[in-house]
């Protein structure tokens, strides 16, 4: 690990001459929102952003992916054979991920990445690129990042670390993966101690305003949780809208769908969400979580208790805000941790019950 | 229909008509209007997906 | 209207108390600025927690549909006229409903709101007809006129059209107001622009269905979307699918749209998906002198048949 000084002039044009050999993604301005899109020549990132509307975990896992094509026309030779569809895995950058999201796609790797199964489309996607980090000087009054082992400056899934300072960026190498990308882009680094690098970290701690607590859930019993009596207050305003999960950059659901046209077919791989009825539905008709409260349940267990229980990696979720922002009924994840956290069985009703 | 041509179709790509089944000649003479209007037209490049390949 | 708020209270309260209902559906405070939370009281206690301000955009009718309880609803104009809809509609029925209407003076934009601002808004207040933001620590006074929802602001039916109770006098009517401006700036484009338009307009969404779900008006048990067998429009991005899903679902709004803008308030990325639901409103406005949820006793024009029907498009 090494930190090191990179003039902003010098950085611009070491971008440049590496479209040659890398795919460059970067924020861009898109009317009033940020996206990560692939920088054409000449294209710089826009680093004025907070962060982007969408998590950037579509650069791994896209919304919808095309994953296999096959024929349905027998006289076809290979008709009715399932053909992987080419993806391009030359060497990408993504500049200027937020350390949230970064972390987020080491939790999302859990799932895609494990010893028995492996998602052949995240892990050549996830091989092929290097992670350029941006830490967060102002993050917003909805960011949470540092209660859930996370932060403006966190490092985890970066392969360089970039923190802004005036004319320079200080540069922190966090992997052979990040020490390449810069050796090719010749950049002339300047070695330079942590005193000021460790100051804007803290002080950029200090400015994640809103915290949250989750010690408890680990020890809280799964069914005391799951017949709390919170969840019909709490999944109430729901709207079973997809919004919450599509813009999480740690939720990784998926669906799979056939589009056939004529003779010819194609497999698409689509972002799925636990919110829609459809998610849960058996062909028999029957579904397992046919209600609101059922699914709204489902999601908060899932992020703040199953996923807890299972990895022992903290809480699925890196306190980016984003669903806090953008939910449309303002259904706070916050609040409900806070609840599912706090929670306590009333011993006297159960003794009843008894 | 008047949606579809406020979202940009051409309006002369979409025709209603009441035609009896006695009206032969009627049926022969809509179908000759529609196919010139929408000939003249040419090709629909909108609403149309990339991918559908009629076989 | 923030001074609604204490009759909304009493109200409600009062129907909790005799048991005349068993819940009542309003807001609640949001943890962020221009956002209140649909919620429900079930106990006199629990009404406590309502709120009325500018940020009630959301429209409550959806939160009834094939409920069972006896239920005693804030409405606003627009929310009562969804409520006759869901009624004709046999979604619910008006013996199971106590309407506590609420003359509305219109909802502010936080979409728009957003937008003015480049430093993340913190606070928003409002007086009268002033709405205070503070944002980058700064405070900046707005004229609520000026930052009002879009269909808030052509809106001609501000007081409730049924009720039970009334939370306060009612409004005077906007007059003059040219509720169908932005419809006829897209009809007098041509063809090209028209498509060009829409394309532009939609290429932001998600399909997240926030805008299907948050209108009182998609109820059915498996939406066209979902539907497998057959497939009628493909699930992914392709945008082509994506303009299928939005034309498909205003045609389904047709003669029952109210334009209470749920669904553009609703949406994350700030579409303006009601140019579509609006064109069929002003259609039926002008062919058949419909405007729904009007009344609990009128047939709607799509399911009623009237020899003078306009059928010029009938060749």
């Amino acid at each position: 690990m090494k930190l090191v000084k990179i003039d902003k002039k010098q950085w611009a044009e070491g971008l440049e001459s590496l479209k040659k050999s890398f795919r460059l993604l970067g924020p861009v301005k898109e009317d009033s929102y940020y996206s990560f899109k692939a920088l054409k020549e000449g294209e710089q990132p826009d680093f004025s952003f907070l962060n982007t509307r969408l998590s950037p975990k579509s650069l791994l896992f896209p919304q919808s992916e095309a994953i296999v094509e096959y024929s349905l026309d027998e006289r076809d030779e290979d008709h009715h054979v399932m053909k992987a569809i080419e993806t391009d895995d030359s060497p990408r950058a993504v500049l200027g991920i937020r350390p949230c999201d970064a972390k987020a796609v080491t939790l999302v790797n859990l799932n895609f990445d494990t010893s028995e199964y492996k998602d052949p489309y995240w892990v050549k996607a996830l091989a092929a690129t290097t992670f350029i980090g941006l830490a967060c000087d102002t993050p917003k009054s909805t960011c949470f990042c540092t209660s859930v082992g996370c932060g403006p400056y966190h490092e985890e899934g970066l392969d360089l670390l970039l923190a802004d300072e005036g004319e320079t960026y200080l540069v922190k190498i966090l992997t052979e993966k990040g020490g390449n990308f810069l050796s090719t882009a010749g950049l002339e680094a300047v070695d330079e101690d942590t005193t000021l690098f460790d100051a804007k970290k803290k002080a950029a701690e200090a400015k994640i305003i809103s915290t949250i607590a989750t010690d408890n859930l680990k020890g809280q019993d799964i069914l005391d949780l799951h017949e709390a009596p919170f969840w019909e207050d709490i999944s109430f305003a729901c709207l079973n809208c997809g919004t919450c999960t599509y813009t999480c950059p740690t939720c990784w659901c998926f669906d799979l769908q056939d589009e056939i046209h004529g003779k010819s077919g194609k497999r698409f791989k689509n972002w799925d969400s636990c919110m829609f009825p459809l998610f849960t539905l058996h062909t028999t008709g029957h579904n397992p979580r046919g209600t609101k409260l059922q699914r709204v349940r489902q999601r908060f267990m899932h992020k703040l208790k199953y996923f807890v229980d299972k990895y022992d990696q903290g809480i699925m979720c890196v306190g980016c805000g984003r669903c806090v922002n953008q939910c449309p009924v303002n259904i706070d994840i916050r609040k409900v941790c806070a609840l599912m956290n706090d929670h306590k069985v009333d011993e006297q009703a159960c003794a009843v019950q008894e | 229909m008047n949606l579809m041509e406020h979202m940009g179709i051409e309006s002369d790509r979409i025709h209603f008509s009441w035609i009896s089944s006695a009206e032969s000649t009627k049926f022969v003479k809509v179908v000759k209007e529609v196919t010139e209007k929408v000939k003249a037209l040419g090709p629909q490049q909108h609403f149309k997906k990339n991918d559908a390949k009629v076989a | 209207m923030l001074d609604y708020i204490d009759k909304i209270k009493e109200i409600s309260e009062r129907l909790l108390k005799d048991c005349s209902v068993e819940m009542v559906i309003g807001f609640r405070k949001g943890t962020l600025p221009m956002m209140n939370e649909p919620c429900f009281a079930r106990t006199p206690e629990d009404v406590g927690q309502f709120v009325w301000d500018s940020n009630c955009g959301i429209n409550l009718a959806n939160y009834l549909t094939d409920r069972k309880e006896r239920i005693g609803i804030v409405a606003k104009g627009c929310d009562t006229r969804n409520i006759a809809t869901h009624i004709i509609e046999n979604k619910i029925s008006r013996e199971q409903l106590v309407v506590i209407g609420v003359p509305c003076k219109g909802m502010i934009d936080k979409h728009k709101i957003a937008t003015l601002f480049a430093d993340e808004i913190q606070t928003v207040t409002e007086n009268g007809e002033k709405i205070l933001v503070t944002a980058g620590g700064k405070e900046t006074p707005l004229n609520k006129s000026d930052v009002l929802q879009k269909n808030c602001a052509v809106c001609t039916h501000r007081n409730p059209v049924f009720y039970d109770e009334l939370a306060a006098e009612k409004v005077e009517e906007q007059q003059d107001v040219d509720r169908y401006a932005d419809v006829q700036e897209i009809e007098a484009m041509d063809t090209q622009e028209k498509w060009d338009y829409f394309e532009s307009l939609l290429s932001p969404c998600i399909r997240c269905y926030a805008c299907k779900n948050a209108c009182p008006l998609c109820y059915c048990p498996t939406c066209f979307v979902d539907e497998a067998k057959p497939q009628w429009v493909g699930k992914g991005q392709d945008p082509t699918d994506v303009r299928t899903f939005h034309f498909l679902r205003a045609f389904h709004c047709a003669g029952r749209c109210t334009d209470c803008g749920a669904c553009e308030r609703a949406c994350p990325v700030g579409i303006n998906m009601r140019v579509f639901t609006k064109k069929l409103e002003k259609d039926c406005f002008e062919q058949f002198g419909w405007e729904a949820g009007m009344s609990l006793d009128e047939r709607p024009p799509l399911d009623t048949y009237r020899p003078n029907d306009p059928n010029d498009f009938i060749k």
